[in-house]
């Protein structure tokens, strides 16, 4: 490109050779500082140590720091929430998942010294990058370790049926909390953002027994229904058949009551006949009975007194019944 | 040329003579600076520093972060004599360079003594308690004494440990069967207790049913019965009220009404010739 004409103006020529060394030379220079630009993501911090010194941070965007090796950054992903999973682990994220069971991490003894199948995942963050950089080695084996020791302390202070039903979101809190304290103590520049169980249950060797026992629970509301169902089947029935005693005996009352008024309405008219021409009445009634008895019995006009013995009684009434 | 050749030479000369006046401290490091062979000062301020030149002065760099400890899991005995595979953790950092180089020289060595310690006080303090005491209750006192004791133990290393803690403790696997045995046993007397629990208060609810109904059948009963009573004392009344007007022709014209009603086919009547019927008939 720049092709040195020696035919024209080799004195010019021989000046510009001699300086090509220290154009190189302050290009180098220039790419040295060049060296130094790093963009921070938007998921980033930048934090910058000069001779192992950090001297500041800095948030998301372009950025320039003195060239190595007197400056260095790391740019650790302070928004990323980070994952372990204890008593299991996760061999195809799927879907669908796939998981195996890590034995010896997840059986743990409970208070009341039975054993319980825990698995859990933690999730944790980057809270202060610095401290996160350089207070602690190895920090996801911290973690870790500190989320076992965690979980197990706080399974041991439960009995094990709160662990398997009532208190479950209580005892993640619970160990959340614990974990925290753990990561503050250590000075460790984490938050813990949660810590949830993926899987509590009996360990398989007694599922079989814990499985039964939720089935006798079952059992025992069956039979609380059944019994309920039939006091919602008699009761309804003893109350209709109440009522039906009642208004019978109310029907029976009125019944009764307008009978008798009837009677009484028949009576009365009767007696305001009577009084009007008593003995003609009498005779008539008396008379009309007799004419209605005697058609239908059987009679026997006797003459005289004490005669009645002489009678074959029996072979009329006899007669007469057949 | 010249010039270039006297630039080249001056920064490399610089560097070199740089490099070794001079010595690093990293925000995660601490160093101990030796002159011929003998510690003269302790660097815990990061950043650059100056030495005389090798080798009249070296420097030793030590990690100042929190490092990790894991122990193999041991068996332990409790106080009440049982067994427990335990599984720790330590965290410690090195406080002391000084002490640290003079007395383990490097963190493996510091690891074995570490190692020693933690396990020995661990038996030591794991013996005075029982077992739930250690799962259940005490875990958090006998963890801080534990730490206590071995930061005590480790101070003369030049080492401070932050935190010992049980990360397992768990049964051995023959212990592990006779627990199963006895949750599996624990939890047929709850089954049980559930279905027992179950029939106990059907029956109770089924009872309670039937005495309701015999409660509701016998009110009702006695109910009608007062009804009907009144029923029977209104018509009574009302009869009472009006054949007392005249009790002769009430007699009289109910006892027509009852000759009516009883006299039937079957009926004989043996009447004298003298009777009030027969009056004109005899005539």
């Amino acid at each position: 490109m720049l092709r040195p004409d020696f035919e024209r103006n080799p004195r010019l020529d021989f000046e510009f050779n001699r300086r090509i060394p220290y154009y190189i030379l302050a290009g180098l220079a220039f790419l040295w500082l060049l060296s130094g630009i790093y963009i921070v993501g938007p998921d980033e911090q930048g934090v910058v140590r000069r001779f192992g010194r950090m001297v500041r941070v800095v948030g998301p965007g372009p950025h320039w720091h003195l060239p190595f090796p007197i400056e260095k950054v790391d740019v650790p992903k302070v928004t990323e929430v980070r994952r372990i999973e204890i008593g299991f682990r996760t061999v195809h994220p799927g879907p669908p998942a796939r998981y195996v069971d890590v034995p010896e991490e997840a059986l743990m003894l409970t208070g009341d010294e039975n054993i319980v199948h825990c698995e859990v995942v933690v999730q944790y963050r980057i809270k202060d990058s610095p401290k996160y950089l350089f207070n602690v080695r190895g920090q996801r084996e911290l973690v870790k370790d500190a989320s076992e020791a965690a979980l197990r302390q706080v399974i041991g202070r439960h009995k094990i049926d709160e662990v398997l039903t009532e208190k479950k979101s209580e005892i993640q809190q619970e160990i959340q909390k614990k974990l925290q304290e753990l990561m503050d103590l250590y000075d460790a520049g984490i938050s813990i953002v949660l810590v949830k169980f993926q899987d509590v249950r009996a360990p398989k060797e007694v599922d079989a027994a814990f499985k039964d026992v939720a089935s006798a629970r079952e059992d025992r509301e069956r039979l609380v229904q059944e019994a309920e169902a039939y006091r919602n089947d008699v009761l309804p029935k003893a109350r209709g058949q109440a009522e039906k005693m009642i208004k019978e005996a109310e029907a029976y009352k009125i019944e009764r009551v307008q009978r008798a008024k009837g009677d009484v309405a028949r009576f009365l008219a009767m007696l305001r006949e009577y009084r009007r021409a008593k003995e003609v009445t009498k005779t008539r009634l008396y008379i009309e009975t007799m004419e209605r008895v005697l058609p239908r019995v059987k009679k026997y006009i006797v003459e005289g007194k004490g005669t009645l013995n002489l009678l074959p009684l029996e072979k009329v009434v006899r007669g007469g019944a057949r | 040329m010249r010039g270039l050749i006297w630039i080249g030479a001056s920064i490399l000369g610089v560097v070199m003579v740089l490099s070794m006046v001079t010595f690093t401290v990293d925000e995660t490091n601490q160093a101990v600076v030796v002159r011929m062979g003998e510690p003269v000062r302790v660097v815990k301020e990061p950043g650059l520093h100056f030495k005389l030149p090798f080798p009249v002065e070296t420097v030793h760099k030590f990690d100042r972060r929190l490092l990790e400890y894991d122990s193999a899991p041991a068996q332990i005995y409790t106080k009440d004599k049982k067994n427990l595979i335990v599984d720790n953790y330590a965290r410690w950092r090195i406080v002391d360079p000084l002490a640290f180089l003079k007395t383990v020289r490097t963190e493996a060595g510091a690891l074995s003594r570490l190692d020693d310690i933690v396990y020995a006080v661990l038996r030591e303090e794991l013996g005075r308690h029982t077992l739930s005491e250690v799962v259940a209750k005490n875990r958090e006192l006998i963890m801080r004494t534990v730490t206590q004791k071995c930061d005590a133990a480790t101070e003369k290393l030049g080492i401070e440990v932050v935190d010992v803690r049980i990360k397992r403790a768990d049964l051995p696997k023959e212990n592990e069967r006779y627990v199963f045995d006895r949750m599996r046993a624990e939890r047929h007397k709850m089954a049980n207790q559930y279905r027992s629990e179950g029939e106990e208060m059907a029956l109770k609810i089924r009872a309670q049913t039937d005495l309701e109904k015999r409660r509701i059948l016998a009110e009702a009963y006695r109910k009608a019965e007062e009804i009907k009573g009144e029923g029977d004392a209104e018509a009574s009344r009302i009869y009472a009220e009006a054949y007392r007007k005249d009790p002769e022709f009430y007699a009289f014209i109910r006892s027509l009404q009852a000759y009516d009603a009883v006299m039937d086919s079957s009926t004989v009547l043996v009447l004298p010739p003298e009777g009030p019927f027969f009056r004109y008939l005899r005539r």
